[in-house]
């Protein structure tokens, strides 16, 4: 069923059920949020999505309200510019003036929102450090709470998107703080560095340790990519500077995990340009030489060959083993790293061509 | 900050024990920390280890015991928590706090806290779970050694109080059933039973009766939301977290008659299809809550609560759920998320508790008060209730006068009452040496008000024409109180029972407390009032719920009557 309203005196269409804020992002109609997400239950909290509607004497909040037939919203009156404006310089009052040194700059909704209105650290703000920064010890996820702007996104990613339910909101009013577990490191809180919680932080109170200080947002290119290690198939951003990979980066558009990553994916890709990474196939000398097993002087040494002599060494092995001892003399063993399709591949590889059924796989361990 | 070592330890067999004496349920967490905190083993390990046993987030536990104030995570010992509500700081509250750190030595912990509601015994503190007051610096040493001050005696009626509610104060032994049942008690639910509950929604609506929380919306309109709400279970819950300062009503109320309460309760159950009712009473009425927990026992012994009351098919069960020091439990979705064992935030509405309240089920949720009124209203009828004024609002309403009157203290008064009436009628007049300088009406979020407004009658619509009737507080200041002091007090009390979900008021309402402390240090700067006027102009328009919207009602009345005087703390 679709509802008739007009938001600032535009006639426009949307769902029964829809809130204010969906259906003026439906209809191209831009509000500003900092709590909402549209992957998490909307709480209303920060109140920056604020709109006025007529017959309501108070100003509502887009990302809760929900639409009602013949509704009339005026996104920027001056009411609520005035009152986005105040909310964003109580924010910003409580936010330490460090955007010259911080990580996320470039990146920050909070940043952005007070370019767009204007909006500068008042002067009563800002009056020192409330928190530690960098003040846990996650070797992956880097916490400054002096930038934490209470809207509480982390936690809601971590329960409902990981379901770990690492962060908390503890004491209240002015006191409010985010904790990991009752109070303690992020770890002991059973956080297994997924970093959810940095995806979907919109200041720099929640950022990646690894590469911290490396390059903001301005100075990579991004370049998406699958996950390389295992058959789920998420995709990314990989974060390019020059022609290095410094980090990686949810993408929203990712058909399969959305903005969902698990360590391995998010912080494990500093193999991509380790020294120890094998780049090329390499056989044993006495192989490629065709001589007898020898780990004996250069005889046991890696020659780098090209995949056609690898390959052709292998089946050739293979071969001659099946012959002389039998299929049931060779055994596969396949990744958790292959896709479905090359793990079925391979058990029809060792099943049908081999004739063994010697086929294990190391998820099983 | 290193990663330690993490070592899984099984949950300790004490907290085991602890959490399945309260029946292991979530809803029951806010008694588990209660028993861990009076057993001073209250800490993060604790709290992760109860989590444990719950099945819940460790994160959420420790959410839920640093929101509530009464409970601590650092050692302390025997807790004298000093009052200091804006009542209590105009009787030198901070004076006695000194005193009280300089004498109790190592075995105390002296702590402040917001309005204790003792507002009729100021200065007052908690000792324990014991009320005392009027404390003063001189008799510290006694407080000390076990006296704790005299009780107001309300027995006698005021010249010109209409007593309905109050009718049996002093004359009943409120630990007996007996002693109610004598007086009245319940003949209100035996009428009820012998009618429909379509009747009783009807009388109830037609008495007019207007919730007493202070938004004065129709109790029988709320009941019949509820009775026509879908759903098998369904709740009443008695708001009896009355943390406003200047209110102290429902606190009496229970003392006076807890079965008026209960009796009450029992009807709005009936009329609405509920079996169970809940009172949640604020953690610093220990006293209360064991009254009505007494009340409650007797109640069921003699078939006027729990199963098949009286032989008819009805059965309503009361529980009573004791808080722990937060303000913000008053709003009802917030109450109700503290009933549920949550940190004690507001909800979103819609759905209203009417439709999705405790555990998703349709609820009443009403001031203490407003039960208590019932039993009169299903006794006597509303022809009777309708004529005990000639003012246009009906029935009989608890106020309380304070400050500096010669008389302070509850009374109970038809409506349309003025400012005027207040103090010189019911307050014996202004103290001695003591001239009308302004009032705070209503309560800590009602409308501080100039002489301009002494004559208006007071009801539930009052507040448009600039002075509300709230939940019946008056606080009469003379000239010797600055409106720019008094109203520092009240920020201070928003600042500190914030719950801090939404900005507006989590920073607002500190930034207009530290405003208001600059211009009474005399480092007023130009731009401070209009700062003030902006911040409140904000928690109006753009807070999360209706406490925090409730911070711009003394803010903008008390910029409105005194702009010149606040102008006048600008400097530079």
């Amino acid at each position: 069923m679709s509802v008739n309203l007009t938001v600032d005196q535009k006639k426009i269409q949307a769902q029964a059920g829809q809130t204010i804020l969906q259906a003026a992002r439906e209809n191209y109609i831009d509000i500003p949020t900092l709590c909402f997400h549209k992957d998490l239950s909307p709480t209303g909290n920060c109140r920056i999505c604020m709109v006025e509607v007529a017959g309501q004497r108070l100003l509502q909040a887009a990302c809760v309200t929900p639409i009602t037939e013949g509704m009339q919203v005026e996104t920027r009156s001056p009411r609520v510019v005035q009152s986005r404006k105040l909310n964003l310089e109580l924010m910003l009052a409580n936010h330490p003036q460090d955007c010259l040194t911080c990580d996320v700059s470039g990146e920050c909704e909070l940043q952005d929102l007070a370019y767009d209105y204007k909006v500068n650290v008042p002067a009563w703000g800002a009056k020192g450090t409330r928190y530690l920064p960098d003040s846990d010890p996650n070797p992956f996820i880097r916490v400054d709470m002096n930038r934490c702007i209470l809207c509480r996104r982390c936690v809601l990613a971590c329960a409902e998107i990981q379901g770990r339910d690492v962060w908390g909101v503890a004491q209240r009013g002015f006191e409010e703080q985010i904790v990991a577990g009752a109070g303690t490191t992020l770890l002991e809180a059973r956080c297994e560095s997924c970093g959810q919680c940095v995806a979907y932080c919109p200041t720099g109170a929640l950022s990646n340790k690894l590469n911290y200080g490396l390059a903001r947002a301005h100075q990579v290119r991004k370049v998406m990519t699958t996950c390389a290690y295992c058959g789920v198939g998420c995709q990314f951003d990989l974060l390019v500077k020059g022609n290095r990979v410094i980090g990686v980066s949810s993408n929203p558009g990712a058909p399969v995990n959305g903005m969902a990553l698990c360590v391995k994916g998010r912080y494990g890709y500093d193999y991509i340009h380790h020294p120890d990474r094998v780049l090329t196939p390499q056989v044993r000398r006495y192989l490629l030489e065709g001589r007898q097993k020898s780990r004996t002087g250069s005889e046991w040494d890696w020659v780098k060959v090209d995949w056609q002599v690898a390959l052709q060494l292998t089946a050739g092995k293979l071969a001659s083993t099946r012959s002389s001892f039998g299929a049931d003399s060779i055994g596969v063993l396949t990744s958790a790293k292959c896709t479905n399709e090359e793990n079925y591949l391979m058990n029809k590889f060792a099943r049908q061509v081999i004739g063994t059924n010697n086929i294990d796989h190391c998820a099983r361990l | 900050m290193t990663n330690r070592r993490i070592i899984y330890k099984p949950i300790p067999d004490a907290i085991r024990e602890l959490v399945h004496k309260h029946g292991g349920d979530r809803s029951d967490v806010l008694e588990i920390l209660r028993d861990l905190d009076r057993q001073q083993k209250l800490n993060p390990e604790s709290v992760t280890d109860t989590a444990r046993a719950l099945g819940l987030p460790a994160a959420e536990l420790f959410g839920v015991a640093t929101f509530y104030s009464m409970l601590s995570l650092a050692p302390r010992k025997n807790v004298i928590r000093v009052c200091d509500g804006p009542v209590c700081s105009e009787t030198k509250a901070a004076a006695l706090r000194q005193a009280l750190e300089a004498q109790a030595g190592g075995a105390w912990s002296i702590e402040r806290s917001s309005c204790l509601g003792l507002c009729d015994r100021a200065p007052a503190v908690l000792v324990g779970e014991q009320p005392a007051g009027p404390v003063q610096v001189e008799t510290v040493p006694q407080l000390l050694q076990g006296w704790r001050g005299d009780l107001p005696d309300y027995s006698q009626a005021r010249q010109g109080e209409v007593r309905v509610m109050l009718a049996n104060a002093g004359k009943l032994e409120p630990d007996s059933i007996d002693s109610a049942l004598a007086n009245g008690a319940y003949a209100g639910l035996s009428k009820a039973l012998a009618s429909t509950p379509e009747a009783v929604l009807g009388l109830v609506e037609a008495s007019g009766l207007q919730g007493r929380g202070g938004a004065g919306f129709s109790v029988g309109r709320k009941w019949r939301f509820v009775a026509q709400a879908k759903g098998d279970q369904k709740y009443i819950l008695c708001n009896a977290d009355e943390s406003e300062p200047l209110i102290f009503k429902d606190r009496l109320l229970i003392d006076i008659d807890p079965h008026q309460v209960l009796e009450g309760m029992a009807i709005g159950g009936y009329a609405c299809g509920a079996s169970e009712g809940y009172i949640y009473i604020r953690g610093e009425y220990a006293a209360q809550a064991r009254r009505l927990e007494r009340a409650i026992a007797q109640a069921e012994q003699k078939g006027w609560l729990g199963s098949n009351i009286q032989g008819t098919p009805f059965t309503f069960n009361i529980h009573v759920h004791l808080g722990a020091g937060a303000y913000i439990c008053g709003e009802e979705t917030a109450l109700i998320e503290s009933l549920e064992g949550k940190r004690g935030e507001p909800r979103l509405r819609p759905p209203f508790p009417p439709s999705r309240g405790l555990h998703g089920c349709p609820t009443a949720v009403n001031n203490l008060e407003s039960f208590a009124v019932v039993r009169h209203i299903l006794n006597k009828g509303t022809d009777w209730w309708k004529a005990l004024s000639s003012y246009a609002v009906p029935g009989t309403k608890l106020y309380m006068v304070l400050g500096k009157v010669r008389r302070p203290g509850l009374f109970e008064a038809p409506f349309g009452l003025t400012l005027r009436q207040i103090i010189e009628e019911f307050g014996g007049g202004m103290a001695d040496g003591s001239s009308f300088h302004f009032a705070l009406t209503g309560g800590a979020a009602g409308t501080l008000v100039d002489q301009s407004l002494l004559d208006v009658p007071i009801d539930y619509g009052s507040s448009a024409r600039g002075i509300s009737i709230g939940a019946g507080g008056f606080l009469v200041c003379d000239q010797t109180v600055a409106p720019v002091s008094l109203l520092r007090e009240l920020m201070h009390f928003f600042a500190v029972e914030s719950c801090g979900k939404c900005t507006p008021c989590r920073v607002g309402t500190w930034r207009a407390r530290e405003i208001l402390g600059h211009m009474l240090a005399g480092d007023g700067r130009p731009g401070d009032v209009a700062e003030l006027r902006a911040l409140s102009d904000n928690l109006l328009l753009a807070s999360f719920c209706g406490l925090g919207q409730s911070v711009s009602v003394p803010l903008n009345s008390a910029l409105a009557h005194f702009a010149d005087e606040f102008q006048s703390y600008e400097h530079g």
